[in-house]
């Protein structure tokens, strides 16, 4: 099983100067598989199609959370409506400002074992593959790789169907 | 070689003194520039006197004239020990939100309450630490207001380092002072404190005028900070109280320290060991790693530099040129170093600066008074007002740029990151003002106390 047997194929991205309100919106509707259920990050590409960075959802509540508040436990003295009137300020900034610049990749002949040891050394829940061009072609999912973890336990071998 | 040998000798302009110059004159200049790291240039500057036999490894780490300062490292990595195990109990949040509603919200209020509390806590931990744990409360405070954090990021930063130079531990000048001149914390309580006192109640009545009509609150909106209970801060009771407790012992040391014949670094020792003792952490190593290393190595490097200059002699040739210009003046030499020292420490890092000064005042006072040595000659009755105006000027400098002091660099950072940058010419309007008027109390205070008084 390589990368690219079991990545979701490339269907939805964001550009760099797409605001944060029309990335919040695709991250909510984008598709996953066969149904618009939303996904947790979308990756950004330029231009010409090379992938610049990952935006995710995390990268959204970043969008809202003062930076301040990191440097001291200050959570108790948040007042109701702080998010939402941050979260106003922050609909227009720009996707280029919050994501996350360097992405872990794989390529789609890397193995299972690859996506996982990524996956887990730098704590990421989904990884973008890359083809030997270096263009993106799909994101490798954990849940994705779970399953099939899954099935090798409980010997579901036949598995193929995805 | 004896103290009264090395006065004697005569400076050699040879390959070792310019080899030595020319490093010095580099390492400072590209610290400037900022175009590589501080500490790292430090760290060249400081090996490559090694390397070319300026000065022996031996000397550079083991010669109290001219190798690195370990009363000062140490002193700076205990204080930073003591303060890592006291962040997380939620004391510094306390005590900001507690001073937000002493204020009552009012906008003033708040901004003199919290400079007068940044002030105060400076005077005891370093200033950077200070800014780190007061600035961001002021900017949730700000936020809650709906207030304009500029003005208090900055004026909170002058106030650190008018703070931080009222006492031995407050500023590293003065840290690095007082190892060199080997006064003890009470001479700085005494000398330096009531200026500081003098210069904390003028600020807060001039950025009264500044600031005080501009600043308004919507009445709804103090309610967000009156409904702040600041009980809620306290993360770890049970460590707050051992903390306390160790900082108490560990003041009443410094108190104490000169009576004792105790190194200030000692006294810190004690305290950062017995903190790190009835804390009962069992993981001393995110204590320790915390510790701002990059500003340590930067020291060391700097003595290392600083020795190499003071071992060819370049040192005490400055010093026999500024006492050509002064003419043996005492007053006017003390006036010099505090208007110069200002004007050196706002432009450029107060921390080599001082480095440079402080052999070099020792240089001219062995120039001066040839046939006295040791404390005595530290000690100069005629002496003591030049450690003070160069504590005063170097420390209090640091207010009238952006780049002066570390707590202006802090602050114009955290404004930059929450979309309010302030322009090098936004706080040179309000810091280089601010300077000139603490340095003419200064000024004033020297004059009368120790030229006209004699106290």
């Amino acid at each position: 099983m390589k990368a690219k047997d079991l990545m979701i194929p490339l269907q939805e991205y964001l550009k760099p100067d797409n605001t944060l309100k029309e990335a919040a919106n695709l991250l909510r509707i984008a598709q996953r598989g066969e149904e618009r259920i939303g996904v947790k990050a979308l990756p950004v590409l330029d231009e010409s199609r090379k992938l610049i960075g990952i935006l995710s959802i995390g990268d959204i509540l970043k969008a809202v959370y003062p930076s301040y508040m990191y440097l001291m436990e200050l959570g108790n003295f948040a007042w109701d409506g702080m998010v939402e009137t941050f979260a106003k300020k922050a609909a227009d900034k720009k996707v280029k400002e919050l994501m996350t610049r360097s992405v872990i990749t794989v390529t789609e002949d890397s193995t299972l074992m690859e996506c996982v040891d990524h996956m887990l050394k730098n704590n990421v829940k989904r990884v973008p593959v890359l083809n030997k061009e270096n263009k993106i072609i799909g994101m490798l999912y954990e849940r994705d790789v779970f399953y099939e973890i899954s099935k090798a336990m409980l010997d579901e071998n036949t598995g193929g169907g995805r | 070689m004896t103290e009264e040998v090395k006065a004697a000798t005569e400076i050699v302009f040879g390959a070792k003194f310019w080899i030595a110059t020319a490093i010095f004159i580099l390492v400072y200049g590209l610290i400037v520039t900022e175009k590589i790291h501080k500490t790292i240039l430090a760290i060249v500057g400081a090996s490559t006197m090694i390397v070319l036999g300026i000065l022996t490894q031996a000397d550079a780490f083991h010669s109290p004239e001219l190798g690195i300062d370990w009363n000062v490292i140490f002193l700076l990595v205990s204080m930073m020990i003591i303060i890592n195990i006291m962040k997380p109990t939620g004391v510094f949040e306390y005590i900001a939100i507690k001073s937000a509603k002493v204020a009552k919200g009012k906008p003033f209020a708040i901004m003199a309450i919290f400079s007068v509390v940044t002030a105060v806590v400076s005077a005891f931990l370093d200033n950077v630490t200070t800014v780190l744990l007061i600035a961001p409360v002021t900017l949730l405070i700000c936020q809650a207001l709906e207030l304009d954090v500029v003005p208090y990021l900055i004026t909170e930063a002058i106030a650190s380092n008018i703070g931080g130079t009222a006492t031995l531990i407050g500023d590293p000048p003065n840290i690095m002072i007082a190892s060199k001149a080997q006064l003890d914390f009470m001479a700085f309580v005494y000398n330096l404190t009531p200026v500081v006192i003098l210069v904390l109640i003028a600020y807060v009545i001039t950025i009264k005028f500044v600031f005080g009509k501009r600043l308004t609150v919507k009445e709804d909106l103090r309610q967000r900070v009156m409904a702040m209970n600041e009980n809620e801060a306290i993360k770890d009771p049970a460590l707050l109280k051992k903390s306390l407790a160790v900082l108490a012992v560990t003041i009443t040391g410094f108190i104490f320290h000169g009576m004792l014949h105790f190194e200030p670094a000692t006294i810190a020792l004690f305290g950062a060991g017995l903190l790190l003792l009835v804390s009962g952490t069992k993981e001393p190593h995110h204590i320790l790693a915390e510790a701002e290393w990059t500003t340590i190595f930067f020291f060391m490097g700097l003595f290392i530099i600083i020795g190499g200059v003071v071992n060819v002699g370049l040192i005490k040739w400055m010093s026999i040129k500024v006492l050509e210009i002064t003419q043996g003046n005492l007053f006017g030499t003390s006036m010099i170093i505090l208007w110069f020292s200002a004007f050196a420490s706002a432009f450029i890092d107060n921390i080599p600066y001082v480095a440079t000064m402080n052999p070099l005042v020792i240089d001219m006072a062995k120039q001066l008074w040839p046939n006295v040595t040791g404390l005595d000659l530290l000690h100069h009755p005629d002496l003591m007002p030049i450690w003070w105006s160069l504590a005063l000027g170097a420390c209090l400098g640091g207010n009238g740029t952006a780049i002066g002091a570390s707590a202006n660099v802090i602050v114009v950072g955290m404004a930059e990151k929450m979309g309010k940058p302030i322009s090098f010419k936004k706080f040179m309007l309000y810091g280089m003002p601010l300077m000139i008027e603490s340095v003419i109390i200064c000024h004033a205070y020297i004059w009368i106390r120790y030229y006209v008084l004699k106290i």
